[in-house]
């Protein structure tokens, strides 16, 4: 059974309140967190609020909501109206927004419980989380490696017991890469199926919100709950179709498309797990079906031009005028414009928008942007083609397991290359799930990666259930801290 | 190749400021980005055709009808020091 079900049927059966447990988990993180770092905000107040308006409602006897009463995180560049909201850099610190975003105000509809906004790479630009202006997040399965990032915290609270699901965003991977190194179920939706807004922008055509959690069933119920049509995002499309009730659907004969790009330079214990996951598919009635994807090699240098692109413009909004940090002293506007800025952010975050501002500037524009978009336009054909051999694709989340820690003083473009295997996800807008498939020999999880044809989302879903369904004893370590039920 | 001069232009286009004593490691690491992000001039373009959009939506268009916007007051929130309604930063124009 689901954590997210079992949960609701000690809340529904009277076994346990939601306010005890959510004291649980609140006590749980005042003993973790010091550690995990996996917070940076802790809602007490709002979450034992919500979890009073629960008893109340299972009082009365009510049906509880798929989501209600649930403890959960939110990553720290999601919107919540009231309370802080940083992106985890000093530009942002002290900012409340006056709104919710969009998935935060469907959650708090159901009485989801908040516990606290969750650590991430500054502005969700990074792998390790070690950009956040906090600290970064530490990996619960071993605490000398990283969580992963950008959305570090939201994995480390999951995995470390101190969260039941998070929310996170993923742009290149950013959701996908921290469950793959702290062996949990993460999830890119298809661009578009989940909104944007209240999503504080870095790169607006490769961003979603995506989810962390324990296993696929609160994956897709999770799912369900988020992917709706918004009107105030002029991106949005919603899912079109529920994803919980397919998950039992048979895969006897489903095309499971490997792409051999995706395999070179990953680590032999990482390829030893997913050539066993792909023999659990074949044995399952699954068809293997192998073909060459040669525009993968143009995924990464594609992504950073693209990304930093638009982070460059997105950015170009933090002045200090409105809103954030505002430098002390200063001669005129422009010197505290420019005084705020690089105050305000970080190393990578200044260093991606400089990248940024190159690639669109006068002279470099064709041969850069131009260029990438025009690429980012064929990788997205080699895909749609790709579709028509196969109905999910399967690949390594990441070349290797989670990073020791001080990951980011490598040079750039190492730090950049971990991110080959789930670019690709974010550039053709495609629905992505990370789920675990083993452990390396240092007892670090590894991850694989489904990807589907755009909304298909309930593919991806249901044939990463079906992986799990043989697979759960082998694939999942559930850590001895925490809040265990 | 990046160098000291295009990081001095570039900071200025984003609004950055940038040590001198930081131009040179900046030029080295936008560099090697760079020389990375070049490998896209080895590909071969399928079409001369823009890439279109990834929403895959036309003319995304609410109803042209007015609707409640935010409170001023909510929006001078998080910003101390607001006067009349209005953000306030120091002189633009100097006394002449």
């Amino acid at each position: 059974m689901s954590d997210i079900k079992y949960i609701q049927n000690l809340l529904g059966t009277k076994q346990l309140s939601c306010v005890e447990l959510t004291r649980k988990y609140l006590n749980a993180i005042e003993k973790e967190n010091k550690l995990l770092n996996a917070y940076v905000k802790i809602t007490d107040q709002e979450a034992l609020r919500t979890a009073e308006q629960v008893d109340d409602r299972i009082s009365r006897g009510e049906k509880l909501m798929p989501l209600e009463g649930i403890p959960m995180s939110l990553k720290d560049n999601i919107v919540t109206k009231d309370i802080e909201t940083t992106c985890c850099s000093r530009m942002l610190k002290g900012f409340v927004p006056i709104y919710d975003a969009t998935v935060w105000d469907v959650l708090k509809k159901q009485n989801a419980v908040l516990l606290g906004k969750t650590n991430m790479d500054e502005f969700a630009m990074g792998s390790s989380c070690e950009t956040s202006c906090f600290g970064g997040a530490l990996n619960p399965h071993n605490t000398k490696h990283v969580a992963g990032g950008s959305s570090g915290g939201a994995a480390s609270s999951v995995s470390g017991n101190i969260a039941v699901y998070g929310l996170g965003s993923d742009t290149g991977g950013s959701v996908r890469q921290p469950a793959s190194f702290c062996g949990l179920v993460g999830m890119k939706p298809t661009y578009g199926a989940v909104s944007r807004y209240g999503l504080i922008a870095y790169a607006s055509s490769l961003d979603q919100v995506g989810l962390i959690a324990s296993d696929v069933e609160d994956a897709a119920i999770i799912y369900d709950s988020i992917a709706l049509y918004d009107p105030k995002d002029a991106t949005s499309r919603g899912a079109g179709t529920t994803s919980s009730d397919k998950l039992d659907k048979s895969i006897k004969g489903m095309r499971i498309g490997i792409a051999r790009e995706y395999f070179d330079g990953i680590d032999g214990d990482i390829q030893k797990s997913i050539e066993n996951a792909v023999k659990v598919y074949e044995d399952s009635g699954a068809e293997i079906v192998y073909f060459s994807l040669p525009q993968i090699k143009y995924v990464l240098p594609v992504y950073y031009i693209i990304a930093c692109a638009e982070a460059s413009s997105n950015l170009g909004r933090y002045d200090g005028i409105r809103y954030g940090y505002r430098t002390e002293s200063y001669s005129d506007i422009d010197d505290m414009i420019c005084r705020t800025r690089s105050e305000g952010f970080g190393e990578e975050v200044k260093k991606r928008i400089m990248l940024g501002t190159y690639v669109l500037s006068a002279g470099y524009y064709d041969a850069y942007y131009k260029k990438a978009q025009k690429l980012r336009g064929s990788i997205v054909k080699a895909f749609r083609d790709a579709f028509g051999l196969c109905d999910v694709m399967l690949a390594p989340t990441v070349p290797t397991t989670a990073f020791e820690l001080n990951f980011t003083s490598r040079d750039p473009v190492e730090t950049y290359l971990t991110d080959i295997c789930t670019v690709s996800a974010n550039i053709a807008g495609l629905p992505a799930l990370s789920i675990p498939c083993g452990f390396d020999s240092k007892g670090l999880p590894v991850g694989m990666q489904l990807i589907g044809n755009s909304f298909e989302d309930y593919k991806v879903l249901n044939a990463a259930y079906q992986y799990e369904q043989q697979m759960k004893e082998k694939i999942y370590k559930k850590l001895e801290r925490g809040v265990r039920i | 190749m990046v160098t000291g001069k295009d990081i001095v232009k570039i900071a200025k286009l984003a609004k950055l400021r940038v040590k001198d004593e930081e131009t040179e490691r900046l030029a080295r690491d936008m560099s090697e980005i760079i020389c990375f992000a070049d490998t896209i001039n080895n590909a071969v373009e399928d079409s001369e055709e823009e890439f279109d959009g990834i929403a895959g939506i036309v003319n995304a268009f609410h109803e042209d009808i007015t609707v409640e916007s935010f409170n001023r007051d909510d929006i001078l929130k998080n910003r101390e020091g607001g006067e009349n309604g209005m953000f306030v930063i120091k002189k633009h124009f100097s006394n002449r």
